[in-house]
């Protein structure tokens, strides 16, 4: 009863903060300097189009009314017309988000494997040579800028050694029937090589430093002495009770890994030219497209706030102790 | 026949920063097959860690720093890791303090058995279920629980549930550390009453380790008295219990109100016990004992057998009889300066 | 006769300055400190370490544009820009941006979440819900977009970061910065002192900030390098200031000059180097803090 409760809170508190971003959003956008239509209306359009869209989002009613409309149009996933595309924003982000996933999930699978695995191993070496370096060298890779790592893969494994393609999802030309035959084939494979890779050795760090803490907390526990004076093999005592324990922080954690790295895409995405949400903000910003640097913000905002609700969830689930009371 | 264990000299170490600290020194007693015995003191007297150096899962910090502990037959101190691993568990089991922090939160109690049963006692699946239903009905738990959570359990469920690990590959020694102290009075007394029964049943031989002497006399067959490090007293628990001859174990007595004699107040022992990292060079109970001679403050007694296996580390252990009528006044304990 | 608040306030500074103690027990921190250092001269004396004008187009003696030089070519110590600019130079007046960013970025950060962890939790009820939804929504809010969109509305400038980050980030010094408070609040001698009718706002400056102050500096030392990174995305992706030389600007005119292709390392990876030599330092001056803040971790 009281878990439930504590969802529903928690649920709540989740449609209050996606109000207060749509909200801030939607002065960003109306208030900024110069003409307030300029979010909608672009300057090329002819004037019936202009009128069309005046009627549409009501821009020639006073602000508060504007703001009702924008709020029943985002309810019906509509977010205006791309200026540069002349599409709806939302086929277009909804078209951009897979690439995006894809490259975040498959990133972050990578970091974590590693990440946990040699956090562990750093916990079990502690004190030794290998620590004392490993750890500064850990913390210089979070110190990284990421899109500069990403040039410096491009540079020597695209430009120099010419192994891998130098950005985009697919050779130039290429067609797939659908995305399905795109994202299993070859050539996206090698196309997603660098970006993963430039993505993965960035998070890394967090998954590693985050496992070896908790597994220097787990040691010290009844529990693993108690797995130990059972006879039971390092390897057991290790990986099945103190890692297994140590796992579960870092588990939520990819969650909220999930939503931050979403949003530091948006610089890998522009050094590899993949075609993702965040290199269309970049763009779309760039190019004054007002609607689609809008949606793009949002689904990216969505991406994050959902995460940041899993990873909350996600930890009442995986622990026992707070599910089963 | 034959003792089960039989300790001799054993000493451990703490470093701490530069110095060592010897929390244990010159243990020596024994333990027989089918027994319990009852290693009892203050807490930091050294009876946790000489329980547990006989499973050789020390501190970091902590080492053997010499004697012997000759385990049917082979001594477990100079046993190379891969042959006392092998006996850990199968031979020597441990039964916990506190069995919430003991078992592993993110399992069932029923898989935290069936790792044991099969990894360490090459029990099937299957098997190891049957044999996990058995424990848990000798322990009085309902076979059904075994796929609950540690956490669902009451505090002495849980004891239970340890006492049934410990007792899964048929040990013949459990060491159990201060097994009833977080629990009530009555539920103390069904763990103890379900511990003597399945001791007695199978045979095996306990070490009991604690702080509370009512316990001993409860279900001891034997006791050692231990003091800042050092054995100070061991023999069968009622001659060492109604005929005490050091005067902490004749302290140890009137501080607990199950053994103090009728019409008798409880009495504590004033003082704490010697800081181990700068023992005093006699006996260490002297600063605290109200019988404490020159003698007793210059040199370490040598342990003295009376009868019966009744062992004595006091200077005036000859005195005894005479001593233990003074210790029965509390005024013994309250006058000294 | 003694006054007996004199030791006490002696105490509670000495806890206050305990925690802005430089960590010089640990030898990374150390280490963080010395590259502070070598940053902080070579700031202060750019205009006399750097041999050109960093934003001059040079020309070679036969009037030819002086570009792509690689390093060591006429006297380029790290060649030029295909705008025939110098490397070096640009270098060494990047780590002044580079400091004022993140010193700036970094006392907004920690002054605004401070502020808002320590009246939130020493005040309390609905100021206390309202500020904590406000950092909910904080939280909520993709942080680099949001600049990206904030530095493409308003006028380009190094100080947009600064203004996005005291904007979003202080939510996590905030949070951290109340819970401390929580619990400083119920310590006896503040209680004492509200019993005895000090004013709050004394309180808060006698009592609660002396012991928030190393936590704020903790959470301030590991804003500087995210400002740092930001500044350099930012500048990276068009969005900063063309007047000002910074290493993520650096980096956005290599990467839009093919840089990458013509394979000018020289051009493209100091840069880099110095900005990760900037953010780590402050990395291991952070943990040199909590070692101190929290020994107990010792890790």
């Amino acid at each position: 009863m009281k878990a439930i409760t504590a969802i529903g809170s928690r649920l709540l508190q989740t449609l209050f903060v996606l109000w207060a971003v749509v909200t801030i959003l939607f002065l960003m956008f109306r208030l900024m300097p110069g003409n307030p239509m300029a979010a909608y209306i672009d300057p090329n359009f002819t004037p019936e189009q202009q009128d069309a869209l005046m009627a549409r989002f009501g821009l020639d009613r006073p602000l508060w009314e504007q703001y009702f409309i924008y709020l029943g149009n985002l309810l019906q996933g509509d977010l205006g017309e791309s200026f540069f595309y002349r599409t709806p924003v939302t086929e277009r982000i909804l078209a951009l988000l897979p690439n995006t996933l894809i490259l975040t999930f498959s990133s972050l699978i990578v970091a974590y494997a590693f990440g946990i695995l040699a956090g562990s191993y750093l916990a079990w070496k502690r004190g030794s040579r290998v620590e004392q370096v490993a750890v500064p060298v850990v913390l210089t890779t979070r110190a990284m800028p990421e899109f500069w790592l990403g040039m410096i893969l491009l540079a020597v494994f695209s430009f120099t050694l010419g192994w891998f393609p130098a950005g985009g999802t697919r050779p130039p030309g290429a067609e797939y029937d659908g995305y399905w035959a795109l994202y299993t084939s070859r050539d996206f494979l090698v196309h997603l090589t660098l970006p993963v890779l430039t993505l993965a050795i960035y998070s890394q760090g967090l998954p590693l430093l985050l496992m070896r803490s908790n597994m220097l907390d787990v040691m010290k526990e009844d529990f693993v002495t108690m797995a130990r004076i059972k006879g039971l093999s390092p390897f057991t005592v290790v990986i099945r009770h103190a890692a297994r324990n140590a796992l579960l922080p870092v588990t939520t954690s990819f969650a909220i890994a999930v939503g931050y790295q979403i949003q530091g895409n948006v610089v890998v995405e522009t050094v590899f030219s993949w075609p993702g949400l965040g290199r269309e903000l970049v763009r779309a910003v760039s190019a004054s497209d007002y609607p689609l640097a809008q949606g793009a913000f949002l689904m990216i905002a969505v991406v994050v706030i959902l995460m940041n609700l899993i990873a909350d969830l996600l930890y009442a689930l995986l622990d026992p102790r707070v599910t089963r009371e | 026949m034959e003792p089960l264990l039989s300790i001799r000299d054993l000493s451990i170490a703490y470093r701490v920063g530069t110095s060592e600290m010897l929390a244990v020194e010159n243990a020596s007693f024994d333990v027989p097959r089918g027994a319990i015995v009852g290693l009892v003191g203050e807490s930091g007297c050294g009876k946790t860690t000489l329980a547990r150096s006989l499973t050789r899962i020390l501190a970091d910090n902590a080492r053997i720093a010499g004697g012997q502990a000759v385990f049917d037959g082979q001594d477990i101190m100079a046993l190379s890791e891969r042959r006392m691993n092998a006996l850990r568990w199968r031979e020597i089991a441990f039964i916990p303090q506190s069995a919430m922090n003991s078992l592993d939160p993110v399992y069932t109690v029923g898989s935290q058995l069936a790792e044991v049963l099969c990894r360490r006692g090459n029990l099937s699946r299957r098997a190891a279920r049957r044999r996990s239903e058995e424990l848990f009905e000798w322990v009085g738990i309902e076979a059904g629980r075994l796929g609950d959570y540690p956490h669902q359990f009451s505090g002495g469920m849980r004891q239970r549930v340890a006492i049934a690990l410990a007792l899964a590959l048929d040990p013949k020694l459990i060491i159990a550390d201060e097994p009833v102290t977080a629990l009530d009075v009555i539920v103390q007394r069904q763990i103890l009453d379900q511990l003597r029964e399945l001791q007695t049943r199978l045979g095996i031989s306990v070490i009991l380790v604690t702080h509370d002497i009512s316990v001993v006399a409860y279900v001891c067959d034997r006791v050692v008295v231990m003091y800042a490090g050092h054995v100070a007293e061991a023999g069968p628990m009622a001659a060492t219990l109604t005929r005490p001859a050091h005067p902490y174990t004749m302290g140890l007595r009137n501080a607990f109100p199950d053994l103090a004699s009728a019409g008798g107040q409880l009495t504590p022992i004033e003082g704490a016990p010697p800081n181990l990292l700068h023992p005093p060079p006699g006996c260490r109970f002297a600063a605290r004992c109200p019988f404490a001679q020159p003698a007793c403050t210059d040199t370490v007694p040598a342990p003295v057998t009376l009868d019966d296996d009744h062992v004595v580390a006091c200077h005036r252990w000859a005195e005894a009889d005479t001593l233990r009528t003074r210790a029965e006044r509390s005024e013994t304990w309250m006058a000294r300066t | 006769m003694t006054n007996p608040d004199t030791p006490r306030r002696a105490g509670r500074l000495r806890r206050a300055f305990a925690g802005l103690r430089l960590p010089l027990h640990d030898p990374l921190a150390i280490a963080g400190l010395a590259i502070y250092a070598a940053f902080i001269v070579i700031a202060i004396f750019a205009p006399q370490i750097a041999t050109h004008d960093p934003t001059e187009i040079l020309f070679t003696d036969d009037f030819q544009l002086a570009a792509d030089l690689r390093p060591g070519e006429d006297g380029y110590i790290m060649g030029t820009t295909t705008l025939g600019r110098d490397v070096f130079s640009q270098l060494v007046w990047g780590s002044r941006s580079a400091l004022v960013i993140g010193l700036t970025a970094a006392f907004m950060v920690a002054l605004i979440g401070s502020i808002v962890g320590v009246v939130a939790g020493y005040f309390g009820g609905w100021t206390d819900t309202l500020l904590m939804r406000l950092a909910d929504v904080a939280f909520g809010i993709p942080f680099l977009p949001f600049v990206i969109v904030l530095a493409a509305f308003l006028e380009p400038s190094i100080w947009n970061v600064v203004i996005a980050m005291a904007l979003i980030l202080w939510r996590d010094t905030g949070r951290v910065i109340r819970s401390q408070t929580l619990t400083l609040r119920t310590r006896a001698y503040v209680e004492a002192a509200r019993i005895s009718g000090s004013s709050d706002v004394k309180i808060i400056l006698r009592h609660i900030v002396p012991n928030v102050l190393p936590l704020s500096f903790l959470y301030g030392s590991i804003a500087i390098g995210w400002a740092i990174l930001t500044e350099a995305s930012i500048s990276f992706l068009g969005f900063g200031d063309p007047t000002s030389i910074s290493w993520g600007y650096m980096l956005q005119d290599a990467y839009a000059s093919q840089a990458l292709s013509k394979r000018s390392y020289y051009w493209f990876v100091p840069p880099g180097l110095c900005i990760i030599l900037i953010v780590s330092a402050g990395f291991f001056i952070s943990r040199g803090y909590e070692k101190i803040l929290f020994p107990k971790l010792d890790r």
